[in-house]
């Protein structure tokens, strides 16, 4: 793949300040991803996976370094700018407690549209879309208490995907499924990348997981090893 | 869904807190609106157009110092003053009643019709009064109150006074500013007690009430250096002497007032800082996906406003519909006349309750706004 990187992070460093001691979660990390890749983060325990995963999308602020996406030095937007280009530009799904308890499916899914000009309709338009992709078109007016856990998690990933946006990143998606519902969510995550071309970034323990991906990162105490 | 929609339903997701935090409100504001129509009614000043153009004058000593007959010639001579009535309390009760809910007062008829000129009465009922010198004029609010008619025989206990007065009801007058009292002659007062040439104060009716000033000093000038120094004032600031002996229930009414605000204010602060700590994940992933903090700041200010201002419908509406429908002055036995809910004291209760809303905003939204998203993510439900 000889395109430009989608992403590009170059010498991150996140250190946290707890009383006398420093911990470095992340330790000069560069590397670079590129459009349609599905990367997987993988490493022990307190490794800096979820750490990297939340500097590149926009939701944390690192100690030094950049997180170039599409040429935008993320760290440097302010508060309200950053908001506005996680809304645009990225998808997120965590591990569990996703949905807002008292919204159905398809309100979850029409959130992050909320915030766009789109009118009514189109914003149905999107969320039915959406849903379609995850299979849960019968499920729309379901609230998040009426769902398995599996299909939480795909309203989810529909709720990342309504707004088109170039990234989704996914803190260990599957830690609380089972295996079907796993291999489900998993694989709406590689076609994704595959089909529509999404640049999918996700963390995971479970090697049978890190198997859909295109690309594995492994972290160790804070720096890429492979 | 619309952002509406989103914050209703944020704000309806725990249907029983909701319910107790909009029923606390509303219990609160009634109390509060109820309280503080009860101060208007006992510090209300008599705003009739009659009563700023009267003057009281009475011993400088005190109240209950009499005044000497002969000081009215005198009165009837300063320049300003239109017409002088004796206007003695007798405070008898009626039939068997530990406290009557009228005053009675003895008058000089003639005089009185010139010195109370707001007063509606029949002529014909005022002329047999004149007459009848055992006659009274009794306001509309009694003969109701008693249901007594014209001709009835009103009999009244002297309590400080060592005589009862055996009256008929001769007239009845309305459109004063209390229409509970009776007023019969002094004459006959006198002669009950064997003439010792005295009244309780002097009323007095102005020419014009920006005169009323002059007429004040004139008076006191006369009777300067004499054996009875009077002191004379305005019919309002008169009344609101009685009033002031009402200021320690009015202190205390009013820091009732306060302590209900104030605890109000505990509850909903604690009620909504409650409802939006449980959300500080889901708040963490709204901000994820783009919400901003003033757009948080709005849903939170929203949903606390909204709970606040339906309680305080509720609340407010509902003791002006209440203290409406009721008869109060049955209900009190006359103690309270009016007790209207007036839109000045409701407009306060609203503003109350949006204080409310807004306050109880504070703090959570700050809470939000100081934890980041990763923070958020991290608390657990
Ligand atoms: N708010 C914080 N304050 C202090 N240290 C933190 C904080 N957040 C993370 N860390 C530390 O940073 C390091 C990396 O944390 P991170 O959450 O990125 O690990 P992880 O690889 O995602 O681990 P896990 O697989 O357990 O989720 C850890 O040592 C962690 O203790
Ligand atoms: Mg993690």
């Amino acid at each position: 793949m000889d395109t430009d990187p989608i992403v590009e992070v170059r010498g991150l460093t996140k250190i946290y300040r707890q009383g006398e001691t420093n911990i470095v979660a992340l330790n000069q990390v560069t590397v670079g991803i590129q459009p349609g890749e599905f990367v997987v983060l993988m490493g022990p325990s307190g490794s800096g996976k979820s750490t990297l995963l939340h500097l590149i999308a926009g939701i944390d602020r690192p100690t030094s370094g950049d997180v170039l996406v599409r040429g935008i030095n993320v760290a440097a937007l302010n508060e309200s700018r950053l908001a506005e280009w996680r809304n645009r530009n990225v998808g997120f799904v965590f591990q569990s407690f996703n949905l807002i308890p008292v919204l159905t499916a398809a309100e979850n899914v029409e959130l992050p549209l909320l915030l766009t000009g789109l009118n009514a309709k189109r914003r149905r338009e999107h969320v039915a879309a959406a849903l379609d992709l995850v299979g849960l078109t019968e499920r729309a007016r379901h609230l998040p208490r009426q769902l398995s856990g599996g299909q939480e998690q795909r309203v989810a990933i529909a709720r990342a995907l309504v707004t088109d946006p170039l990234l989704v990143v996914a803190d260990e998606p599957t830690g609380n499924l089972d295996a079907k519902s796993a291999h489900d969510v998993l694989g709406i995550l590689q076609s994704l990348s595959r089909e529509a071309g999404k640049t999918v970034i996700m963390v995971t323990h479970d090697p049978k997981a890190a198997a859909f991906g295109s690309r594995q990162l492994h972290l160790e105490k804070g720096e890429i090893v492979a | 869904m619309t952002i509406l929609g989103f914050i209703r339903k944020n704000a309806l997701r725990n249907r029983r807190r909701a319910l107790l935090s909009v029923g606390s409100v509303a219990v609160s504001l009634f109390l509060l609106v109820t309280l503080m129509t009860l101060i208007r009614e006992l510090t209300i000043p008599p705003e009739d157009v009659g009563a700023s153009l009267r003057l009281v004058v009475r011993n400088k000593v005190s109240l209950a110092q009499p005044l000497p007959y002969k000081q009215l010639s005198l009165l009837d001579r300063i320049p300003g003053v239109v017409a002088v009535t004796p206007f003695t309390f007798f405070g008898g009760n009626y039939r068997d009643e530990k406290v009557t809910s009228f005053a009675q007062f003895a008058v000089d008829p003639v005089r009185f019709t010139n010195v109370f000129v707001e007063s509606r009465s029949s002529p014909g009922q005022i002329a047999a009064w004149i007459a009848n010198r055992t006659g009274c004029l009794v306001g509309m609010d009694t003969m109701r109150r008693y249901d007594m008619k014209v001709g009835d025989k009103l009999k009244l206990t002297g309590t400080f006074y060592p005589c009862d007065l055996e009256l008929k009801i001769e007239g009845t007058y309305q459109g004063s500013v209390d229409d509970r009292t009776v007023f019969f002659h002094h004459k006959y007062l006198d002669e009950l007690t064997g003439d010792p040439g005295s009244v309780g104060t002097w009323w007095i009716r102005v020419a014009a009430a920006d005169a009323s000033g002059d007429v004040v000093s004139a008076i006191n000038r006369t009777f300067q250096n004499t054996s009875a120094e009077v002191r004379a004032e305005s019919e309002r600031s008169f009344q609101m002497s009685f009033v002031s002996m009402w200021g320690n229930i009015q202190v205390l009414i009013e820091s009732i007032c306060s302590v209900v605000v104030f605890t109000l204010m505990l509850v909903t602060v604690s009620t909504m800082s409650m409802a939006i700590r449980e959300r500080f994940r889901e708040l963490a992933i709204l901000k994820a996906i783009g919400f901003r903090r003033r757009e948080i700041f709005t849903f939170i200010l929203a949903e606390s406003f909204g709970l606040a201002a339906l309680g305080g419908l509720i609340g407010i509406g509902g003791a002006a519909l209440f203290w409406g429908l009721l008869d109060v002055q049955k209900l009190s036995n006359g103690f309270l006349v009016y007790f209207e809910v007036v839109p000045r004291t409701m407009a306060r209760a609203a503003l109350v309750a949006a204080l409310l809303g807004v306050v109880s905003a504070i703090g959570p939204s700050l809470a939000v706004a100081r934890t980041s998203v990763v923070e958020g993510l991290k608390t657990l439900d």
